[in-house]
């Protein structure tokens, strides 16, 4: 009995010198141990919005934060956190910014699969990365392929494949960059949306019309109608297809004309649908320009060698 | 068997024969979950080894002194208040719930010490120090201690205690290590569906576990060298 009763104290009391000893140990390393941690470092960390979604182009908010506080780079990379949270940054760090425009994703291509010409049959691993490799998978070398490597990366569940091509959900969308990443065509570029509703140009195709119309029936054929019209679009150099100059570019310009003209209709307005529109035309989107970057395009030159 | 040959068994099986990833199944949790990339892989092998010395140094030393039957500290106390000099307590029930509290605070007192005078070290560590806290591989290797220091004829001494220990994490890091290795290339690998992940990974261990069997016996004959070498 007493040497139950003994064991039992003894075990006790063991535990808790051992309690006590070790917290204030902890305790006094705590305060001895001590290390200045940034009260901006912490601010940026509780502004930032933790998605960690790597569109800054750092691994996540945690090092965006310590770079930012390292006065490395911008504050205007964070997509999610949009205008509110540089605004916040910016007080933070006290320094002031300019007007940051929200850019978005905008796919370069309208054509559903019915649209498009010169199919063939596909067996292969089902990602665009995997059918991107193999020429002839469909008559465009430029435009979507509709496998989806862009809805697979989407975090956000933004985009979704109809009928072959990719449609983006500007509601749902916060601009990650996680889906222009992975698009091996590069048909998904980031825009600035100057307004909730932009006009891009919905295609991306840079062969001559002719070479257009054999494979797609809304592809741009360079006619340049758009371009006499309007000083927006311009056609860069060389180039087939025309691109929005998006610094002249202004919110309150009227392109019915430009757009009645343009024999393919080749150019949308995406974003957030007008109330006229809201049936017509919500679910569409347009791409802006692209540059042309053969390394990453396929093009029979570059692949069949 | 002189104390040599004994540590470098007691290195060399922890490491290799009964590898505690391998042999036992414990520590499968960061095997797992910290063997994507090679670098991270070692990097986490690395954390688990030095946890790994600095609980088996403290629990050797707890259970050498108050948990183990016949323990010096509460056999004092036992016999000062009953008077009988011959009498011994045993506290070994305490043993899991000492272990956890010694091993989380001395690693919570080791991130502090480490943040505040090797931040390099730390940045490194870091991630992975409060995560191997309360991990099954370190609290195993308290445990075999403990199991070593039952018999007060035959109680294992520090050097023997550290020799598991180091020998446990370096065993653990060579399987993280090539574990890694073996993931990094099977992310090129067309598996099937079904096993993607998690499925894959754990074929994979089992057939790394199989081919660890291999050194069953290693021990026998490395004893055999040495004590020729020694003669």
């Amino acid at each position: 009995m007493l040497m139950t009763l003994t064991t039992l104290i003894l075990a006790a009391v063991i535990l808790a010198l051992l309690a006590v000893a070790m917290g204030w140990i902890l305790g006094w390393a705590n305060r001895t141990f001590h290390v200045e941690v940034d009260p901006k470092l912490q601010a940026i960390n509780e502004a930032l919005p933790g998605a960690n979604c790597g569109g800054c182009g750092f691994v996540g908010c945690g090092e965006y934060a310590e770079a930012i506080v390292a006065g490395k780079t911008e504050l205007t990379l964070c997509a999610p956190g949009g205008a509110g949270c540089v605004e916040l940054l910016a007080k933070i760090m006290g320094i002031e910014v300019g007007d940051s425009l929200p850019y978005r994703p905008v796919v370069h291509c309208v054509a559903r699969y019915n649209d498009r010409k010169g199919h063939n049959e596909y067996r292969g691993e089902a990602t665009c990365q995997a059918a991107n490799m193999i020429a002839d998978v469909q008559g465009c070398a430029y435009g979507c392929l509709g496998l989806g490597d862009c809805k697979a990366a989407c975090k956000y569940d933004a985009i979704k494949i109809e009928d072959g091509l990719s449609i983006i959900d500007y509601t749902k969308c916060v601009g990650c960059k996680a889906c222009a990443k992975v698009c091996p065509r590069n048909i998904i570029t980031m825009t600035p949306f100057k307004s909730e509703r932009i006009l891009v140009i919905a295609c991306s195709n840079q062969d001559f019309g002719k070479d257009v119309k054999e494979v797609c029936n809304v592809g741009c054929i360079g006619c340049k109608a758009c371009s006499r019209l309007s000083d927006v679009f311009q056609f860069k150099g060389e180039a087939k297809l025309p691109s929005i100059d998006y610094d002249s570019y202004r919110p309150g310009m009227d392109f019915q004309e430009v757009m009645d003209k343009c024999p393919m209709k080749g150019m949308l307005y995406v974003g957030k649908p007008t109330d006229r529109d809201i049936d017509a035309t919500k679910d569409e989107e347009a791409p802006q320009v692209v540059t042309v970057d053969f390394k990453t395009t396929v093009d029979d030159a570059e692949w069949r060698g | 068997m002189d104390i040599f040959t004994n540590l470098i068994l007691i290195f060399v099986s922890a490491a290799l024969i009964n590898n505690f990833v391998l042999h036992y199944f414990v520590g499968i949790c960061p095997f797992l979950g910290v063997s994507r990339k090679v670098d991270t892989a070692f990097g986490m092998g690395l954390a688990v080894t030095f946890v790994i010395s600095i609980a088996a140094f403290l629990s050797w030393t707890f259970t050498y002194f108050i948990l183990r039957p016949e323990a010096p500290l509460p056999s004092w106390v036992w016999q000062t208040v009953s008077g009988e000099p011959t009498a011994t307590v045993d506290l070994s029930v305490l043993s899991y719930i000492m272990y956890i509290f010694v091993i989380a605070s001395s690693v919570q007192f080791v991130e502090m010490y480490v943040r505040k005078f090797f931040p390099p070290l730390y940045k490194s560590f870091g991630v992975f120090l409060p995560l191997i806290t309360t991990n099954c591989a370190i609290l195993f290797a308290c445990l075999e201690i403990m199991k070593n220091l039952q018999d007060p004829t035959n109680l294992w001494g520090l050097g023997q205690a550290m020799a598991l220990a180091v020998g446990g994490g370096v065993g653990f890091t060579i399987a993280i290590s090539i574990m890694a290795g073996i993931r990094e290339d099977l992310d090129l690998c067309d598996v099937p569906k079904p096993l993607r992940g998690a499925g894959i990974a754990l074929i994979v261990a089992g057939i790394m576990a199989m081919a660890f069997m291999g050194f069953t016996g290693v021990d026998k004959g490395l004893e055999g060298a040495l004590s020729a070498l020694l003669k």
